[in-house]
């Protein structure tokens, strides 16, 4: 059986769209709207989702801090000597690092000591090592700094180099090697790596101390031992696995994305009662108009096909309006609105780009959830119309 | 008047604050000029670990071996280490006194030991003082007990084992890797560790040599040692890998797909014909019920994941813990251990029955797994 399509009919079905102009641009524009804001909403949580996963992978196994009166305090790099000999860590690092507030953007930068030779607990900074020579930097007082800390930076007017106010109100001058990109945007943003010596004379960190120590574990199962014999050895220190900061990270996103939720279910019931209101009866002009249709012979799936087509022509054109939208929305314009939602003023400071992400599966989401509901509510009427007796339609 | 007493009280807290901060900073260094009594370029640093004198000086010792060389180490367990490999007179032993930083009889002085102070290269620090006296003091400001070099080297040989153990775990983790780096670019290729025969012979060869380019003190030791302890022993070099499995390759016992576990992935290559050939187990119970039944004379190796490092390594010298709380994908499982100590912790710590070396594992403990 060949099923062509007829082209009478799909001639027909646009004039009859062309015919009700009004009406349909109304359907069409609302249409479009609701998946550009579905899309949206789909495209930002699988942004941020694909964000949150790198950032959580990116991070170190087991973080060790000294904590002394509650608050976090340096600790004593002999501790990583001690955790090494601990069975099962493969590499146990100190780290040199601290926020650095720049008062006149507002923001604060994470500046971060690298040690060219020692092993490097993330993989973008092992890219930057091949790069830069941390050695070299710290003899002509430079520093590598993220791609977004640079623009902060260049609309203060620092192009070249940057003033840092050491804890006893003297600058520390450090002039710009170059950029560098990271995992993560969120990381790229707000970093500044420079030598541990630079580090520890912009925050006054003592030789011998260090913010705190990264382990490497290289079975997993075994993080969890670790850390508690880490604890025991050190009964002053906080131990934090990164199953914990992945738990924390998922808390704060599924709070966040119970608002989104609520915006998706107004939305959908937005879509719904339109719907509802298309599949509740076809006008009388509609039914006459099928009537007529039958009278001059046309048959039943004549009739359906050509109101499939009409369905079909405008959910179809507005989904892909949408979705296209909704991707200029999100990624061209960084979601203006919506963005906010997730990006809590406090949490972040610094302006971060939703990493493009193309999932397939919300695109087909997005699609079931509207074109084939939106084509049964416009066909089920027409049905119960087309099967009824042409005088009793005309009539 | 009043201004003036909280100036007094002001500075006196600022006195005893650097007081107090002081003590805890006790500082091995040398406060002038140490006493180095090697001869050449090389007294700089330790005979047998290449640490640098300077630095470690309030715990240095020296010593005169049998031909007439004179020696001297960063600690006493330097010393120790070099007694058992060469001859040593204990009576040429001399040590640095803590408070005049002079060299002086080692017989003679007053040890302290187990004190705040950290060791050099040991768990227990080992200070020395002239007199009695003088140890008492620091003992009763830092901590510790007073004894003489008799015993303070007893405790040094006793504890000996446990601190190479400890210091060699560091070296691994630490020290090669970042020497390596820094060999590859730093410095020129030809050096030959074969060519010296101290450590610290090498050490002062890269400096006055300038086989390197110049390298902070750190950064030079990681340098030493790793072409005194890696490079000189031929093979070392080569750090093990993870064992690397197709993702076709199905567990021959329990049929399912061994690339799927890779924390407990194990093979056996056998000859057949002329070809080499392997099987992927996905984990060493399977293997070991494979290999029960297998034509021994076959197999030409056996690779095993060790569970804390997750490398491969030789599964007939290694050893295995039956009976723990960590289960495998085919339940509970032999878990392999390249280092016998590292089983031991094992056992200690998941609640093991025993540590079992390749060829005491029976035909009955495997299957007794599977109850």
């Amino acid at each position: 059986m060949s099923r062509k399509i007829n082209l009478y009919l799909v001639e027909y079905a646009i004039n009859a769209l062309f015919r009700n102009r009004s009406k349909n641009i109304f359907i069409m524009v609302v249409f479009t709207l609701l998946t550009a804001l579905l899309s949206s909403v789909f495209f930002i949580t699988g942004s941020i989702k694909h964000e949150l996963q790198s950032t959580v992978d990116a991070l170190p196994q087991i973080v060790v801090q000294k904590i002394k009166a509650g608050r976090h305090y340096d600790i004593d790099t002999s501790v990583a000597d001690e955790i090494l000999n601990i069975t099962g860590v493969s590499e146990a690092l100190p780290r040199v690092w601290g926020y650095y507030y720049f008062e006149n953007a507002g923001v604060n930068f994470s500046v971060m000591g690298i040690e060219q030779y020692a092993q490097q607990y993330k993989k973008s900074f092992d890219t930057v090592v091949n790069k830069f020579d941390f050695d070299e930097l710290d003899s002509s007082k430079q520093m590598v700094v993220g791609e977004g800390v640079k623009k902060v930076m260049e609309k203060n007017y620092y192009n070249k180099y940057f003033n840092f106010i050491k804890p006893d109100g003297t600058f520390k001058q450090l002039s710009i090697a170059g950029t560098f990109k990271g995992d993560t945007k969120l990381e790229s943003n707000d970093m500044i790596l420079m030598s541990t010596e630079n580090v520890r004379e912009i925050f006054d960190i003592a030789e011998n101390k260090a913010t705190d120590i990264v382990v490497k574990v290289p079975n997993p199962e075994e993080i969890t031992t670790i850390a508690s014999k880490i604890k025991l050895l050190y009964p002053d220190s906080r131990v934090i696995t990164s199953n914990d900061l992945q738990v924390s990270y998922q808390n704060i996103f599924d709070y966040k994305s119970g608002l989104f939720l609520a915006l998706f279910t107004v939305a959908l019931f937005t879509f719904f009662m339109i719907i509802y209101d298309k599949a509740s009866g076809l006008s009388s002009e509609e039914k006459r108009e099928i009537g007529i249709l039958k009278a001059i012979g046309w048959r039943v799936d004549n009739v359906l096909k050509e109101k499939f087509y009409e369905a079909f022509i405008i959910s179809f054109l507005a989904f892909l309006v949408g979705t296209l939208l909704a991707f200029a929305f999100v990624y061209l314009f960084r979601a203006p609105l919506l963005r906010e939602i997730f990006v809590g003023y406090s949490q972040l400071k610094t302006s971060f780009e939703l990493p493009f992400v193309f999932d397939i599966q919300t695109l087909f989401l997005v699609f079931f959830l509207s074109v084939p509901i939106y084509i049964a509510a416009t066909i089920i009427p027409s049905w119960r119309a087309a099967t009824l007796e042409v005088d009793e339609v005309i009539r | 008047m009043f201004s003036k007493k909280i100036v007094l009280a002001f500075m006196l807290l600022v006195g005893l604050y650097s007081a107090s901060y002081a003590e805890n900073t006790f500082s091995k260094m040398a406060s002038g000029k140490p006493t180095l009594i090697q001869e050449g370029q090389k007294k700089k640093w330790c005979s047998v670990c290449g640490m640098n004198l300077k630095m470690f000086y309030k715990t240095s010792h020296t010593a005169k071996l049998k031909d007439g060389k004179k020696r001297q180490y960063c600690s006493m367990r330097c010393l120790a280490v070099d007694s058992h490999e060469h001859n040593i007179s204990l009576s040429s032993i001399q040590v640095v006194d803590v408070n005049s930083e002079k060299l002086i009889d080692a017989n003679k002085a007053f040890y302290v030991l187990n004190s705040k102070v950290k060791g050099t290269m040991s768990k227990v620090s080992k200070l020395a003082f002239a007199s009695e006296d003088e140890a008492k003091a620091f003992a009763k400001k830092y901590d510790g007990e007073v004894t003489d070099f008799k015993t303070a080297f007893a405790k040094a040989n006793a504890s000996l084992e446990k601190d190479i153990a400890m210091i060699q775990m560091k070296k691994e983790k630490k020290m090669y890797p970042m020497g390596k780096k820094l060999f590859e670019k730093k410095c020129q290729e030809s050096i030959n560790p074969m060519d010296y025969v101290e450590i610290n012979q090498l050490k002062s060869a890269i400096v006055s040599n300038k086989l390197c380019q110049p390298l902070k003190e750190k950064q030079l030791q990681a340098v030493t040692l790793y072409l005194w302890d890696v490079k000189r022993v031929k093979g070392a070099d080569e750090h093990l890998k993870k064992i690397v499995v197709n993702k076709d390759e199905k567990c021959p016992v329990c049929g399912m797909f061994a690339y799927k576990f890779p924390k407990w992935v194990a093979q056996i290559f056998y000859k057949n014909g002329q070809t080499e050939q392997h099987y992927s187990f996905d984990g060493v119970k399977d293997l070991m019920k494979f290999y029960f039944d297998a034509k021994k004379e076959n197999i030409t190796e056996i690779l095993v994941s060790d569970y804390y490092s997750q490398k491969a390594i030789d599964g007939q010298k290694a050893f295995y813990v039956i009976g723990s709380d960590v289960s495998g994908p085919m339940g509970n499982e032999l878990i392999p251990f390249e280092k016998e100590a590292d089983a031991k912790t094992f056992l200690h710590d998941h609640n093991g029955k025993s540590v079992v070396t390749f060829d005491k594992i029976t035909k009955e403990d495997v299957f007794k797994l599977d109850k």
